[in-house]
Formats: structure tokens, sequence, C-alpha cells
């Protein structure tokens, strides 16, 4: 927990009310500006399931569609990560992916590919490893996470381990611009 | 030279052929049940052999008989960089490309030409190499044909392992065995390339029979094939020629290696040093890096435990007992030792196999022949029969089953890799008719041109 410094109300009086709110702001935790979980996906989703929800799931209340999503168990523990990149790739033959073999690819090889690929489990194709931040994590921590791993959404925890909510690059960024600008409108504001 | 010495040092000599024999039997077990990475096991076997004793260090670092066959080890390390920096310029898929539109588009047809490409890449680079290059691109022709891919991996695998039987650098069973019996790359030329062809040519009657009937493809999907440019896939025509160059010398280094008394490695390394520097590569890190040192490391591994147990005799005592059972017959023991490496080979790595056999076949010949030494030993008119057996019967025994030879290892998992599984039955389905059909041949071969003909 972070230290807050209790200033005697007669100083405080002497704090422009901007700068006071703009304090409180800034100490954020990961539960503050995450998405409240709303969709995800089980192991046992098919690829043509998966590919439905991520264009039709929500993401706060204003978007629809999301390029990632979370893969929970039965117990709501995430298992997994699914992204549009897991999809791409699950699409490249993996012959591809050994050899350099692009100029030979054909017209309609995707479209054939997208469709063997349908059936296929998401257990076979996620990220099997992933990275969660819990609730009350502070945003540096999210940001290290998300630097150090190369991602663009975490899956926030409680103390259980359920998964509650997403939290997305995005966000973050207008949480750092809010930071450097205080008077401009951010999503969270 | 008596191989069989006196183990003098070490805590424990006087136990020393139990413990030597204890470290061999249990590192060969470990191997075999793959509960631990055979480089780990055979690492940890050669320490011991060092720890208790039954070699010295400089035994095994410095001595041909009880120690590393640096000769083997560079050969293989010079072959890899050589691989590795011709890799990237696309030549690997210019060749397949090229041949997929040899074939016309026709899926037997085309896979008569890449089994043939196969072999003969096989007989110059190692298998392993040939097959991880070649075997993406069957996958892409038969998808773009719509057929099967499995027979297609499957018989890549199969024609590699025969391919790979024919030269001293095809296989690295030939690499040691040249080694040990100070063969060249001609003599096997001479002795085994002849019969593999003829293999090869029973081989394609065999999968026009298994296969021939059953790949059907349309002709709108040969257009994907014809379609294809094949020069689309050189990526580096300067670097390209560098290596073609580079590879003419070091084939011819070979032929001639005998000839100038230079040993394989000497060529080898030659042409790898002479590619680093034509390459330019200002840092040939990324070039060493993807050498595969887990496999350069089992070879010394091997070589160590190996020597020991020629050392404290165990070799020695089994020789003893062969020539007792085949009662000095050299033509029996040249047939069983064919068919015997062969099964062998299905079931185990041949690289540990052959590490073994080579130190007891010169044993056999030290026990027939005391008072010959050096190259009159070595190369004794009746004892080369035994080395082509033992050469013909480890090189087309992987193809007994799935794990036979590191080849079928891999395209083992990539059809995995593919969603369609070959299981374990499936592939001896096909690899082992195949390999009996091969080692009868061999077997034939044998007994008419060293034993009839003479």
């Amino acid at each position: 927990m972070r230290k807050r410094t209790v200033l005697p109300a007669f100083l405080l009086q002497c704090i422009p009310k901007s700068v006071r709110v703009r304090r409180d702001e800034l100490i954020m935790k990961a539960k503050d500006l995450m998405v409240p979980l709303s969709d995800y996906l089980s192991p046992d989703n098919t690829l043509e399931e998966a590919v439905r929800l991520l264009i039709s799931a929500k993401r706060g209340e204003s978007r629809v569609g999301v390029k990632g999503l979370p893969v929970l168990n039965d117990s709501g523990k995430a298992v997994g990560m699914l992204t549009m990149r897991d999809i791409l790739k699950a699409v490249l033959p993996s012959y591809m992916s050994l050899m350099n073999l692009g100029e030979f690819a054909w017209d309609g090889m995707l479209e054939e590919m997208a469709r063997k690929v349908a059936d296929r489990k998401i257990s076979e194709i996620m990220s099997p490893e992933v990275t969660t931040v819990g609730e009350n994590a502070p945003l540096m921590e999210c940001v290290d996470r998300m630097v150090k791993g190369n991602f663009k959404r975490l899956p926030v925890v409680d103390a259980g381990g359920k998964v509650v909510g997403m939290l997305y690059e995005r966000d973050i960024f207008l949480a750092i611009t809010k930071a450097m600008h205080p008077g401009r409108k951010g999503r969270h504001e | 030279m008596n191989p069989v010495a006196e183990v003098t040092a070490g805590p424990l000599s006087g136990n020393s052929f139990w413990i030597a024999t204890a470290v061999f039997v249990v590192s060969y077990a470990v191997i075999v049940s793959e509960r631990v990475h055979k480089t780990i096991v055979a690492l940890v076997g050669a320490s011991l052999m060092l720890v208790f004793g039954i070699l010295q260090q400089h035994e095994a670092f410095r001595l041909e008989e009880f120690g590393v066959d640096w000769n083997v080890i560079f050969l293989l390390i010079a072959m890899m960089v050589i691989i590795n920096i011709m890799r990237p310029t696309g030549i690997f898929e210019y060749i397949a490309i090229k041949s997929a539109k040899w074939g016309r588009g026709k899926p037997f047809r085309i896979m008569v030409i890449f089994s043939i490409v196969t072999a003969v890449l096989s007989a110059l680079l190692d298998n392993v190499t040939t097959v991880l290059l070649i075997s993406p691109v069957t996958l892409l022709i038969a998808d773009a044909l719509e057929v099967d891919p499995i027979p297609y991996l499957i018989s890549c695998a199969l024609a590699s392992n025969i391919g790979g039987t024919a030269t001293l650098i095809g296989d690295p069973p030939n690499i040691m065995i040249a080694s040990r019996a100070h063969l060249t790359f001609m003599d096997f030329v001479y002795h085994l390339a002849p019969i593999v062809v003829v293999i090869m040519v029973f081989y394609i009657l065999a999968i026009r029979l298994i296969w021939g009937k059953r790949l059907r493809s349309r002709d709108e999907l040969r257009e994907r094939i014809m379609g294809m440019d094949e020069n689309e896939a050189i990526r580096d025509p300067v670097m390209l020629w560098k290596s073609l160059f580079v590879l003419a010398v070091v084939l011819a280094g070979f032929v001639l290696h005998g000839a100038l008394h230079f040993q394989p490695a000497t060529v080898a390394l030659f042409g790898a040093s002479l590619l680093l520097l034509l390459s330019g590569n200002k840092e040939p890190h990324h070039v060493f890096a993807e050498v595969e040192w887990p496999t350069i490391f089992f070879f010394i591994g091997l070589f160590v435990i190996v020597g020991g147990v020629v050392k404290v005799g165990l070799i020695k005592w089994m020789s003893v007992r062969v020539i007792e059972a085949t009662q000095g017959n050299l033509f029996a023991t040249s047939m069983v030792i064919m068919w015997f490496s062969a099964f062998a080979s299905a079931i185990v790595d041949n690289i540990p196999y052959v590490a073994t056999m080579n130190p007891l076949i010169i044993d056999m010949a030290h026990q027939l022949w005391p008072h010959e030494t050096g190259l009159n030993l070595l190369q004794h008119s009746d004892l080369m029969p035994l080395w082509w057996s033992l050469a013909l019967g480890a090189c087309l025994g992987g193809n007994g089953s799935a794990i036979g030879a590191s080849a079928n290892v891999i395209v083992v998992g990539m059809s995995e890799k593919t969603g369609r599984r070959v299981s374990f039955m499936k592939f001896a389905m096909y690899g082992l008719p195949i390999m009996v059909m091969t080692v009868a041949i061999a077997t034939a071969y044998v007994w008419i041109r060293y034993y009839i003909v003479g």
C-alpha cells in the first residue's frame, strides 16, 4: 500500500481544487481502470465460436468487438488468452512457419485454411501462458507486465485467482494522458 | 596395439570391469527409455567413466581407441555450419518447387521425384537436415493438390534414410565407421552407392504399389503448382553462388581426400571456414548458434562411454562371444551383423549402436588376425564385408519404425502439427516392409559381391 501524505486542512485549502482531484485520480489501481468481465472463452470452444464472440463481445459500454479474450476454466481461472494474432497463426499452415514459402501461396488458400481450422479447439490454439495482475495492483505493475510480455490486455484477478475484469493498453494510455494533461477529458472521467 | 589395457588408476580399479559395464548398460537403458534427454544421459555416463577412474581424462580427450573421435565431431560441425549458411539463400525451396514442377503437378510423379531428390540430398547432407528442408515443401504441395500429405512425409523420411546410406557423409553411422576403419569417401561410393541406386529403384516400385493408385488430383489444382515461380525462392543470389562454389570444393575434396591424405573433417572444416570468410559475415554468432550442439555432445558422451567399456574389456569379451557363436565364419558373421544391426537400429538410435559395434568389429579383427596392424588389420579384405554390412544394416534399419531414425521422428512431429497423427503402428506398416525389402537386397548384394564374386 502506498503511504499517503495528509496535509493540514489550512494548507489543503490553498491548493486549487483541480490539482487535488488530479492527485486522487492518479492513485488508481488495476480494478479502477479495468473493464468488468463480461465475455470469455472456454478451452472447449471451437475456433469458429471464438471468432463469433470476438466480433460481438462488448468492451465497456460503448465499444463492440475485441482483439483478444481470456480463456477461463470452470472455476473462473485464466488458463490462456486468445487473440486475433493467435487466430492468424492458426490459419497459417505449420510448414509455412518452418520455411520461407509465402511466395508460393495461391489465391483462395487463406479461405481454404480458415475452413480447415474452424473446428479446432481453443485449447490447441490459445497462448497457454497467461499473465494476470491482481485487482489491487498499482498501474505501474500493469505497465511493467504489458511492456515486458508484449501484451495489449491483461486479465485482472481477485484474491482467489478468479478473473474479474480486463485491463486494456488503451485505458492505461488514457490514464497516462490524464496524468500529463489533467484538463483533458478521458474515458474514465 | 592391444586395446584391452589394465585400469591402473582410480579408487575403484579392482571393480572397474563391473563399474564400467554398469555405467554403459544403465546409460543405454535410460537412452532407450527416453525418460531423460539422450545428450544429458550420454554426458552423465561419460563423466562417470572419468570420475570412477575407468578412463583418465587424457585418454577420453586424446586417444582414438578410448576417447572422443574428433574427426567425426568436426565433420558434423563443419557440415552443419555450411548448411546453416546455405539455408537462407533459398536454394532448398528452389530445388523442391522445381521438383514439383518437374512432376508436372501429378501427385505420384511428384512423390517419386521428391523421393529421388531427398535421397540425393541425403547422400550429400545429413538426413535430418534434408528432411527438415524438403518436407515443409511437400506439405505445401500436398495442400495445393488437395491430397493426403502423410504418404509424402513418410516416403520422404524413408528415401532420406536410403539415400544417406550411399556416402561417407550421408548418415552418422557411415561417418563413424569411416573414421574408425579409415575408409575414404570413394570407398563408400564404390561399395555402397551402387547398391543404394538399385535399392532406390526397388523402393520406387514399392511406393508405386503402396500409393500409386491412391493419389489423385484435379487438373485445375495442378495449375497451382505450375503457376509457382521457383526463382522467387532465391533470396540471396550472390551468397547462393558462393555457397555452391564452396560445396563443389568440399565435394571435390571428399572425392580426393584419400589420394591427398586428408581426413574428411579437414575437408569439411576447410569448406566451412572458406564459406564463413566468403559470406562476409561480421557476426557469425547465429551460424554457430544453429549448430545442433545437443547432437554433438551426444556423440562426445557416447564415445567416452564406449571407450570405457573398450578399456575394461567388455567389448573384447563380446567380440569373443560373437566369434564363438559364428565359429569364425565371416560370411555368417556379416549376415548376422547386417540383420541384427537393421532390427537394432529400428528399435534404438543407430548412433550409440554403431559407436559400440565399431570397437567390437576391430576387436574381432584383432583376434582373427593377431599379427596384422594398422590398415592391414582395419581394412583386411575379409573384414571389409563386415564394415559394409554394419553400414547397410544400421542405415537401412532406421526405416523400420517411427523412432528408428531422426528423420522419421521429424516427419512424425510435422504430421502432428498438420493435425494428422502418424501412429507408431502406421509408420511401421509402411517402414517395416520397406526395411525388410531393402535389407534383403543389401544381403543379396554383400553375398554376391564379396563372397561369390569375391
